[in-house]
């Protein structure tokens, strides 16, 4: 089978998934979550005036037609009206999306780029004291919670001595005509520092002991022998030839961080207080907020599932003994 | 479909309850639905406290700790609990005691709403029914007292504590902040109160709290509406000590029970710069009425029409008398102008950008950036504007009250607008450049019966169970001694209606398990408390 072929097949499978997916968290959440209009009770509602609340948003519908009505608003690219802001969902989800990305974009750049490097000067200074350190501080920054280190950041580097912000995107107010305006700035980059530091530690310790250990198995292959008798210096023989046989679990490894990552680090977001989608799913499951919570679990299981399918498109290209082939053919 | 699975459940309460008369047995297990400890821990330790205090009665107790929206969903919309421990928190608008009395109305009995328990008196009904058209508040205030010490005898659920708002401001930046009631600090008076001690002349505000949405049309949070109220007047603001003055209007006279005239105050206008006129006033509150927004209903319901006789006077004519109508509708119903409201036709379709923000109080909307940022500023025009001595009031919304402590701490805002945690205040007492504010509240956090259920059904079992609720211990312990033990539902910090006489129940099981012994309660060999023979 060719690699057209291939992809055709993978993305009607891609499809369905998603069709799955659609109906398994459009049920799940209406019964897993109490009734949105709870939360009114509270404010003193009576029961007539929650029946009117019902009936604007369409909870008074049988379920399979709000199914439905669900299914049509997808196809037309639609997510429906938020029951808490009681505005349309789609603005809402975006602005956060992209805040979130942003974060994940330089966290998940940094562990990924410095990771894999680290990983093989671990290999090449095997059973060294550097070798011990790197591994233990990986695994320390690992295991440790995230609010764990977020907090040691704050409490040193922003309160302590002042150097970095402790909260949000941009020192308030701040004017911007737009997404772009907002982050090219030295003063987001000043706020982005700890938190991105503080995801990036956390996901450092993934590429750079991966790195590590496929770097010792590729070392005992014969080609690594071949080269050290074709005289090539020891650096060249680490970070050309063997790291980029090395490199294809780390690259799936990415493919699947950066799928998650459109979900962020939520415990990041809440203690940075950075404005990211994390904390909107959160709330929108806490409120009950089906429309948001339906809106940011779609994008973010898409992000995945394309992510997904590129990790096995990279595969080819970045090894081209991987080909692509039905069973049994 | 309702009323059908009503008779039935009463049916099987009526087996039920026969069974259990036929063969009294021990008391089944007790399940108390409180909180998660990360929700509210005070909640969640307190439902063991009053398990542990039970248990020497010889009654078995479970706690059940849920999450807050499914906690909400079992008391209210299912009404499927023995024993759940909410609350309800103090709005300006409660201290009226129309809403707190009305949660152990009979008519409010029915799933969904106020009144879960299922209490059901027709003394306390008739006390509730004539208080809410009661103009006279000396006589309203005698029924409201007698309601209450009903309430207190029947025992209906149990009043576990009022817990102080702890608040927090720095001290080096601004000064003569006024807390009220249940509001604390973060109230309607604030742009009025504070002054710059030091050089900024803006005041930076701390919360963790967002509205849903600033259209007036639409908002059905407290948190829109604590912004929002800020920079729309109303005809009647409530003063710091909860009395009534005048604001948008001049005077407020009722002149029968049915029309009350209102005289507006001349020479106001709204923030680009168009009169406030009597016109307005009018379309305001048909506007509500027309467009029928449900979280303002329990406002607007009694009012009938507005007349407009002459360029300042109207007449507000109700459907029927009703006692709060100047303290609650008028203090609550925002002006709207006119000119930019009377074509929109659907208000709740509005996009967030559409929605007009322009009002004519004491601050002007300047912008809002949603989980960032929010700002007003002072509007030079308006008819007390001299007393305001700062420029403009900015929010910082951070994602939880950590974020704002350390935003306290590090000095980035002034005042936090909601209480702070156990833990913070400890700290924030040992900064010299905070000052920290305690505030009575009349919100109260509860335990409710479910008295369709055996044994709380029993008045005698309530009142003797009732010693046996550590109220003293929830205050000193679990809130640090920033509250009070229950008593009323209607707190004693609303001291204008709250009744002083009404029966305490001072926590001493031997006198619990005396009165359960002369209910005729046993315990059996095994230690167990079983229903009377």
């Amino acid at each position: 089978m060719d690699k057209r072929n291939f992809l055709i097949s993978r993305l009607i499978q891609l499809f369905f998934t998603y069709w799955i997916i659609l109906t398994v968290l459009f049920f799940l959440l209406r019964l897993a979550l109490p009734d949105p209009t709870g939360a009114l009770i509270m404010e003193g509602l009576s029961i007539e005036e929650q029946e009117m609340v019902r009936a604007r948003f369409g909870l008074d519908l049988p379920l399979p037609q709000q199914y439905l009505i669900y299914l049509q608003n997808f196809v037309k690219g639609e997510f429906g009206t938020s029951f808490h802001y009681k505005s349309a969902v789609f603005p809402i989800v975006m602005e956060k999306l992209l805040n979130t990305i942003v974060l994940m974009f330089f966290a998940i750049f940094l562990s990924y780029t410095i990771g894999p490097l680290l990983g093989v000067l671990l290999s090449w200074r095997r059973g060294s004291r550097l070798e011990f350190a790197g591994v233990v501080t990986g695994l320390v920054f690992r295991s440790a919670p995230i609010f764990w280190t977020g907090m040691i950041f704050i409490m040193f580097l922003g309160i302590r001595f002042g150097i970095f912000p402790t909260s949000g995107m941009r020192t308030l107010p701040y004017e911007a005509t737009g997404f772009l305006d907002k982050i090219f700035t030295l003063d987001f980059l000043w706020h982005l520092t700890l938190p991105a530091l503080t995801i990036a530690l956390y996901y450092v310790a993934l590429p750079m002991l991966i790195m590590r250990n496929t770097m010792l198995e590729v070392m005992g292959e014969d080609f690594i022998e071949l080269c050290q008798a074709k005289g090539l210096s020891q650096g060249n023989i680490m970070y050309r030839h063997a790291a980029r046989n090395a490199l294809l679990p780390v690259v799936t490894q990415a493919a699947i961080t950066i799928g998650l990552a459109v979900g962020g680090q939520i415990v990041a977001e809440v203690v940075f207080s950075w404005p990211g989608l994390g904390r909107e799913m959160v709330q929108a499951l806490r409120t009950s907020d089906y429309p948001v919570a339906q809106a940011s679990f779609l994008l973010m299981s898409g992000l995945i599932l394309v992510m997904n399918l590129l990790s096995d498109l990279m595969y080819s290209y970045l090894d081209p003994r991987v080909v692509y082939r039905r069973e049994g053919a | 479909m309702r009323k059908n699975l009503r008779v039935l459940t009463l049916i099987l309460a009526l087996i039920f309850g026969v069974s259990t008369m036929a063969f009294a047995g021990p008391i089944p297990e007790i399940t108390i639905l409180t909180t998660t400890e990360a929700y509210d821990p005070i909640r969640y330790e307190a439902a063991f406290l009053i398990k542990e205090a039970w248990e020497k009665l010889g009654l078995r107790v479970n706690v059940q700790p849920l999450e807050f929206s499914t906690l909400i969903q079992r008391f209210y919309n299912e009404q499927n609990f023995d024993i759940a421990i909410v609350g309800w928190s103090g709005r300006v608008e409660r201290l009226d005691p129309q809403h707190f009395l009305g949660t152990l109305h009979s008519e409010q009995t029915d799933v969904g709403g106020n009144n879960p328990g299922g209490y059901f008196n027709p003394t306390f009904d008739d006390l509730f029914e004539k208080q809410a058209v009661e103009f006279d508040v000396n006589k309203r205030r005698e029924l409201v007292l007698e309601a209450q010490a009903i309430a207190m005898v029947e025992q209906p659920l149990s009043i576990l504590f009022y817990r102080d708002e702890v608040v927090a401001y720095n001290n080096t930046t601004f000064k003569g902040f006024v807390p009220m009631a249940g509001e604390a600090i973060y109230n309607e008076w604030l742009p009025f109160t504070v002054e710059p001690v030091g050089t900024s002349r803006t005041l930076t505000i701390g919360t963790s709290q967002e509205p849903d949405n600033i259209n007036p049309l639409d908002s059905t949070t407290v948190w829109g509406w604590k912004f929002m109220r800020l920079y729309y007047d109303k005809l009647v603001r409530l003063s710091p000590d909860i009395e009534p003055v005048p604001w948008a209007a001049r005077s407020i006279d009722p002149i029968d029970d049915l029309t009350i005239e209102v005289v507006l105050r001349s020479g106001m206008t709204f923030h680009d710069g168009k009169p406030v006129t009597v016109e307005d006033i009018k379309f305001t509150y048909e506007y509500f009425m027309e467009k029928d927004f449900a979280y303002f209903r329990p406002f607007y319901r009694p009012l009938d029409r507005v007349d407009i006789i002459d360029s300042n006077t109207l007449h507000f004519i109700l459907k029927e008398p009703v006692a709060n109508f100047i303290t609650v509708t008028m203090s609550q119903i925002p002006i709207l102008p006119k000119h930019l409201w009377e074509n929109i036709h659907d208000p709740s379709q509005l996009s967030p950008d559409e929605v007009p923000t322009i009002g004519s109080g004491p601050m002007k909307f300047d912008r809002y950036d949603r989980g960032e940022y929010k700002r007003l500023v002072k509007f030079e025009d308006h008819f007390r504007a001299r007393e305001i001595d700062i420029d403009a009031i900015d929010y910082i919304i951070y994602a939880d009250t950590e974020g704002v402590f350390t935003g306290m701490i590090t000095q980035q805002v002034d005042m936090t607008a909601w209480r702070m945690e156990p833990a913070q205040i400890g700290l924030a007492e040992q900064e010299t450049h905070l000052s920290v504010v305690s505030v009575p509240d009349f919100g109260y956090y509860h335990m409710t019966y479910n008295l369709r259920t055996p044994p709380f059904d029993d008045i005698k079992f309530r009142q003797a169970i009732a010693h046996a609720i550590p109220k003293r211990t929830f205050v000193d312990v679990l809130l640090d001694g920033r509250g009070e033990p229950g008593t009323s539902v209607i707190a004693p910090v609303n001291t204008f209606w709250h009744n002083y006489e009404v029966r305490i129940y001072e926590y001493n099981l031997d006198l619990a398990m005396g009165l359960l012994r002369q209910a005729g309660y046993q315990l059996d060999s095994s230690g167990r408390l079983n229903f009377p023979e």
